[in-house]
């Protein structure tokens, strides 16, 4: 379904990725994980179109889209969940979600969509017009994951949901993942959470100084003495 | 003396609602592009030079008249963006700042050639109303009433539809903008457009108050930076209530002194608040 | 770079030998005119050039161009107080001015556009100050400066004097500028311009080299309107204070290139000579035409030429050389 082909992306003179190749078939739960600053985020940038790779592809259910706009990416079903749930603080809740369905595709079923994103999500249901800066950090993570569902996308991209939240708002957020893939979403992950990742992922890259070092099922990261060590805590 | 400030302070207050209208303005563009239109009041000029030539040129009824220089401003601002913005959107803001400016010599020289420097207007009677010693002219008052229920347009706009919204997004964060899927193009040329249309419309309403000549809109430009930087770039809500103080204290001071000193007051509380505040009366947010 | 260098210092020798022939080879007063205005603005604009390639782009140094034109004109025709000695005056007023306005702003922190608005109403204050003291300074209508003749109240028979006057002023600001640039104070604002707070751990005082390079800005620039003023024998809000003015010299320098030392004087020559053709050949009415030509071709300027046209050529040069080399 995405078929990220050797790319590289610079910021400025900066290669924050080299030679990185992804690939994900359709309803896969696929995780990348890696150290702070390995390039994980900008990895997802760049499928999101954000950023633009200097060589290398990227197909989308066997469409170029690196060549695109971020607005037509959206279009074309790829949704983003940005690190640290980046929502538009001075909109409400409400306005957040409308953003979230702004695409074509997206409005005509805006109206059926918001009760469904209501029940999965009960306390942006009452919280729907108190404005998205003041949300809890649990909360705005859940707006974030609730906007990239209103845009009805076939490929989800979430960056460290579970990034600074309470223990048992990670393990809803797992639960929530685990969901999604029964739901029939494909989901591209990215943690530093591991070992709570790779217990929903079909398959997992790791990604070292923006160079895939390591790619395989779980049971294939859990077998490795090095990962094991320096990832899993093992 | 008394009905005298009095006076003053109802002109104030509905030409402060006119001039509310020309800070939003001013406010959008600055909110979602983040570009100072320097050429903002020379805008207004140009849309009133439309209307004069539609209306006493081509005999076309004043309020088509009127109509179509909104239409030609809107149209221009969409040039603006397309000619002069685009290029610049990536480029230091000092260049930005200097290119609108250079529009500013374009504009009025081009209003010269056109036009020649006379002093050109519509001459229209309209009646004054009175209340006991209090004289009121209804081109304030329709001005005033005008303005407000564009406002009020411009905010159902901004917050009932996609199109609006959008314009929001891309004011606060146009990076995850992008990401939800808004093309910050098309947002910008509708910003740029909603834009040249107000100065049209604002325009509109001075026809009955004023006459025009090339310099007419370089007050006008410094006039709503002033109104929009009192009240905080970008913010809306600030640049309206700030048209108001600064419309009562210029039409005040302007009675108890003369137009000049008046200006210079404006100004000078420009400057304090740039200093000072600079985030202004309200804060920098939409 | 030492290649271009030598180029640079020969042409620069030709260019004022030309300079101080070109009024005696050109007999025709017209054309004198012309060159003494090219230079005057060249000097104004290059004074003006000395903030703004430190990132302090001033759109209000009309305020300095009115005080240096008024003072001096009002106090010769009020009092018959000559302007040898009033000029300075409006030098001092000016420089006084600019350390009250220049504090305030680097007080405050005022960086880039929002130092720009503020230098632009500061110039539109200006321009209403004149005109609500309108009966002492003329208003909008202006004000002539008495005629006597007498050299003693700085009115020469041969006007080339004011060309020559003005040629020793430019000399002298391109010689300001060579001595800035070989002075720590380059060093040391260049910093600043990159990063005030990098510039302030190196222990730099940032305020304090801001107010001396602002100071001789706006002295020089009080200067170059005070000559403006004696030479032309007539101020005005409109081409002596203002907005308009302080764009128009922004933009002389902007178009040659703020960056270089000549760059101001090739942007006056290039506008005032394109006003003064269109203004022979097409008439007064007509000015406004040359005006938006300037205006569009500013544009461009801005848009592809960011660094004006001496310093894309600058540019274009040592990249050459370097090929060569
Ligand atoms: N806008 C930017 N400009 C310059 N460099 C950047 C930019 N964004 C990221 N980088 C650099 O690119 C590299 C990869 O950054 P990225 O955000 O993709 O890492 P990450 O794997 O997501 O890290 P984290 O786990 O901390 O989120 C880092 O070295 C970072 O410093
Ligand atoms: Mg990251």
């Amino acid at each position: 379904m995405l078929n990220v082909h050797d790319i590289n992306v610079f910021y400025d003179e900066f290669q924050a990725l080299e030679s990185v190749t992804v690939k994900i078939e359709k309803g896969q739960t696929v995780i990348v994980v890696g150290p702070n600053g390995a390039g994980k985020s900008t990895l997802l940038r760049t499928i999101a179109g954000l950023q633009k790779p200097r060589r290398g592809s990227i197909e989308f259910e066997g469409h170029r889209i690196d060549r695109m706009e971020a607005h037509q990416i959206v279009e074309g079903g790829i949704s983003l969940v940005p690190e640290g749930g980046r929502v538009f603080p001075h909109l409400t809740v409400m306005d957040n979600l409308k953003v979230g369905s702004y695409n074509k595709g997206a409005r005509p079923i805006a109206k059926q969509r918001l009760p469904q994103i209501f029940q999965l999500f009960p306390v942006l249901a009452d919280r729907r017009n108190q404005r998205a800066g003041s949300l809890s950090g649990g909360e705005r993570q859940m707006l974030a994951i609730a906007r990239s569902l209103m845009a009805q996308p076939r490929l989800i991209m979430l960056d460290e949901p579970s990034l600074g939240l309470a223990p048992l708002v990670v393990n809803m957020v797992f639960e929530f993942i685990k969901s999604m893939k029964q739901e029939g979403y494909t989901v591209l992950l990215v943690e530093q959470n591991a070992n709570k990742a790779l217990k929903v992922a079909d398959y997992a890259y790791l990604i070292e100084s923006g160079k895939m070092v390591f790619e395989g099922k779980s049971e294939d990261f859990d077998k490795n003495p090095y990962i094991k060590t320096a990832y899993l805590g093992l | 003396m008394f009905e005298q400030i009095l006076m003053a302070l109802i002109n104030g207050i509905l030409l402060g609602g006119v001039l509310a209208l020309l800070a939003f303005g001013l406010n959008l563009i600055f909110g979602v592009v983040k570009i100072i239109h320097m050429a903002y009041g020379q805008f207004v000029m140009l849309g009133f030079y439309f209307i004069y030539t539609f209306h006493t040129s081509w005999h076309i009824p004043l309020l088509l008249a009127m109509a179509l220089g909104i239409a030609a401003m809107g149209l221009i601002g969409i040039l603006t963006q397309l000619l002069v913005i685009n290029p610049l959107l990536n480029a230091p803001r000092l260049n930005q700042l200097l290119a609108l400016a250079s529009l500013i010599i374009v504009v009025e020289n081009l209003a010269q050639v056109i036009w020649g420097a006379d002093y050109r207007g519509i001459p229209l009677s309209m009646p004054i109303i009175q209340f006991g010693e209090i004289f009121i002219r209804s081109s304030f008052l329709i001005a005033f009433i005008g303005a407000i229920v564009t406002l009020w347009f411009l905010y159902l706009f901004l917050n009932r539809t996609y199109l609006g919204l959008g314009i929001r997004a891309v004011a606060q964060d146009l990076e995850m903008a992008k990401g939800m899927g808004i093309n910050p193009k098309v947002i910008y040329y509708i910003t740029l457009m909603t834009g040249g249309a107000l100065s049209g419309l604002v325009a509109a309403f001075f026809v009955p108050i004023y006459t025009v000549h090339p310099h007419f809109g370089a007050s006008f430009t410094l006039m709503a930076f002033v109104i929009v930087v009192f009240g905080g770039m970008g913010n809306l809500m600030g640049g309206f209530i700030s048209a108001f103080i600064i419309g009562i204290v210029t039409s005040v001071t302007a009675v108890l002194s003369s137009k000049e000193v008046a200006d210079i007051v404006a100004l000078l509380m420009f400057i304090g608040m740039m200093m000072v505040r600079p985030e202004g009366l309200l804060g920098t947010e939409s | 770079m030492q290649a271009i260098n030598k180029y640079g210092f020969y042409g620069q020798i030709i260019l004022l030998v030309v300079l101080v022939m070109l009024p005696f080879i050109i007999t025709s007063s017209y054309l004198n005119h012309i060159m003494t205005l090219i230079l005057l603005w060249s000097f104004v604009a290059t004074a003006w050039a000395y903030m703004a390639r430190f990132g302090m782009v001033s759109l209000g140094h009309g305020i300095f161009l009115g005080i240096g034109a008024y003072f001096p004109t009002m106090m010769f025709n009020y009092w018959s107080f000559t302007p040898w000695i009033g000029i300075w005056v409006g030098v001092a007023i000016a420089v006084a001015t600019a350390a009250v306005l220049g504090y305030a702003c680097f007080r405050f922190g005022l960086l880039g556009d929002y130092f720009a608005l503020v230098t632009l109403a500061v110039a539109e204050v200006s321009a209403l100050t004149i005109m609500a003291f309108r009966e002492t300074t003329g208003g909008s209508l202006g004000y002539t400066l008495r005629a006597t003749g007498k050299i003693s109240d700085m009115q020469f028979s041969d006007k080339r004097v004011y060309y020559f006057i003005a040629l020793i002023l430019l000399i002298g600001a391109v010689y300001i500028w060579r001595r800035i640039d070989r002075s720590p104070i380059r060093l040391a604002l260049t910093a600043i311009e990159e990063s005030e707070i990098a510039a302030a751990s190196l222990g730099v005082s940032v305020i304090r080299y801001k107010m001396m390079i602002t100071l001789l800005s706006a002295g020089l620039t009080a200067l170059g309107g005070a000559l403006y003023a004696q030479y032309v024998t007539y101020v005005s809000p409109d081409t002596i204070a203002g907005v308009g003015v302080s764009l128009s010299v922004c933009f002389k320098a902007i178009l040659g290139g703020m960056f270089t030392v000549l760059g101001p004087f090739v942007g006056s020559t290039i506008i005032v000579a394109l006003e003064e053709y269109v203004r022979i050949s097409m008439g007064a009415s007509f000015l406004g035409l040359s005006q938006i030509i300037f205006g569009i071709s500013l544009l461009i300027m801005i848009i592809f030429l960011p660094k004006g046209i001496m310093g894309s050529m600058s540019l274009a040069i040592s990249r050459k050389l370097n090929r060569i080399d």
